[in-house]
């Protein structure tokens, strides 16, 4: 979002509405901020009344323009700043205040009877199918989520929200129990969702959700063992990014999809691919742990495992906050996979430290309790 | 936000914008959007000053 839609002039309308802040939540002196406003999934956007200090609103994931400006008129009007004298619908407030509160369960509750009374041409019914979705996803409720993102799509199947309302509902449907008895319909179902948003016109749709739904296509592809069938989606998916990228302008627009596209290039078994951009990436933006982090993967992956130390080492020297964590484990993981047992098992005393270090807001203890066990069984 | 792909970014570490780009982008985000960085504080006594909202995004640099 950084880089193709915050730089975005038609924004400009919002600019004087809000007082914008950003929080990265990697930094220690952010922890206590995280403490009052927790973060489920990156990016997540506020609406915050200063008065009370209270959020009126929540929104998790990415967005278009178009649909952060809807974004920000609902949190303009849930703030009680909207100058058209409109009134929020009350059960879409209250699913809200339940969802800014992070109360996922009832605010998926709320959610579906806000739905019940909204009109589908509704401006705010895409981002509460979206939230109800996300909601449901997060109290655990695949079924419920796979079935309202069944029923949802043909309401947005023309609109930007199509690409995560299907993924939402796959992902959903792919994480039901093999013995769901609706599993097999539901899959079917989202799955030809999925394939019609891949298979039209793609305007208006963020790249990073068309990225998403190949991705779980390609997951609900392994869910049913059809590795062939997988493998064509994920050439077709590297492609897309390749395009996308291409497409860019500035080393930056460049970069944004370098996660995915490895991911992809991981999933093909073709982790060389990824080298050249990373390369490029790492001497674009020096000061970066993000591009050595990553050929530390694609290396890793080739089983150049010197090459992968060395870019660890890189990306170390450059890492704070809980990624650092992350690059630990991993460089723990080579050492282990090259042989070496000792500088290993100190690597994951490093990385146990660092976690017992970090403030609670940026670590699970279940992440802590994960990294004590390495020491009871090692690999 | 689609809940696994939070997972694949656990998972492999990886995620979208960089340190490198959000410091550029932050430049011409000015114009636009004029955000304050990691200042809370801030944010809020000015929301109280101007009687505004606060926007808050909450993003990591992976």
């Amino acid at each position: 979002m950084r880089a193709f839609v915050f730089t975005d002039k038609a924004l400009g309308r919002q600019a004087g509405r809000f007082v914008w802040l950003s929080i990265n939540t990697e930094k220690r002196e952010n922890a206590a901020l995280l403490a009052k406003y927790p973060v489920q999934a990156w990016p997540s956007f506020y609406v915050i009344d200063p008065a009370s200090e209270k959020v009126v609103l929540r929104y998790v994931g990415g967005a278009t323009v178009p649909q952060l400006q809807r974004i920000l008129d609902d949190g303009a009007l849930a703030a009680g700043g909207d100058r058209e004298g409109r009134k929020p619908d009350e059960w879409l407030a209250k699913a809200d205040a339940f969802y800014s509160a992070g109360q996922n369960k009832e605010a998926a509750e709320a959610y579906q009877t806000a739905l019940k009374g909204m009109s589908t041409s509704s401006p705010s019914y895409p981002r509460a199918v979206e939230s109800l979705l996300f909601a449901l996803s997060a109290s655990r409720q695949p079924e419920p989520c796979a079935s309202a993102a069944k029923d949802a799509f043909p309401n947005l199947r023309f609109s930007p929200s199509a690409a995560n309302v299907a993924g939402s509902g796959l992902d959903c449907a792919v994480s039901l129990p093999k013995d769901a008895p609706r599993k097999a319909a539901l899959l079917q179902a989202l799955a030809a969702d999925a394939r019609e948003v891949l298979g039209g016109e793609r305007a208006g749709l963020a790249v990073d959700d068309v990225s998403g739904l190949y991705q779980t296509l390609a997951e609900e592809r392994d869910s049913v063992n059809d590795a062939a069938g997988k493998k064509k989606i994920v050439e077709v998916w590297a492609a897309y990014l390749e395009a996308e990228a291409a497409k860019g302008k500035t080393p930056e627009a460049r970069a944004a999809f370098d996660a995915h596209r490895l991911t992809a290039y991981l999933e093909l078994g073709r982790p060389e691919r990824a080298i050249p951009m990373l390369e490029a990436a790492e001497r674009d933006f020096p000061g970066d742990y993000n591009p050595p982090a990553r050929l530390t993967l694609a290396y890793r992956a080739l089983k150049k495992f010197d090459e992968a130390l060395a870019a660890s080492d890189r990306a170390l020297a450059l890492a704070y906050g809980p990624r650092k964590l992350v690059l630990l484990q991993a460089r723990a993981d080579i050492y282990a996979k090259k042989g070496d047992a000792r500088a290993a098992r100190k690597t994951r005393e490093d990385a146990l430290a660092w976690a017992e270090a970090l403030p609670k807001e940026q670590v699970s203890e279940r992440q802590i309790t994960a990294l004590r066990k390495q020491f009871e069984t090692p690999p | 936000m689609r809940m696994t792909l939070s997972a694949a970014i656990v998972v492999t570490s990886l995620a979208v914008p960089s340190p490198g780009a959000a410091s550029s982008v932050r430049q011409a985000d000015k114009e636009i959007l004029p955000f304050i960085a990691d200042d809370f504080p801030r944010a809020l006594a000015t929301a109280r000053a101007e009687s505004k909202p606060i926007l808050l995004e909450a993003w990591a640099p992976w």
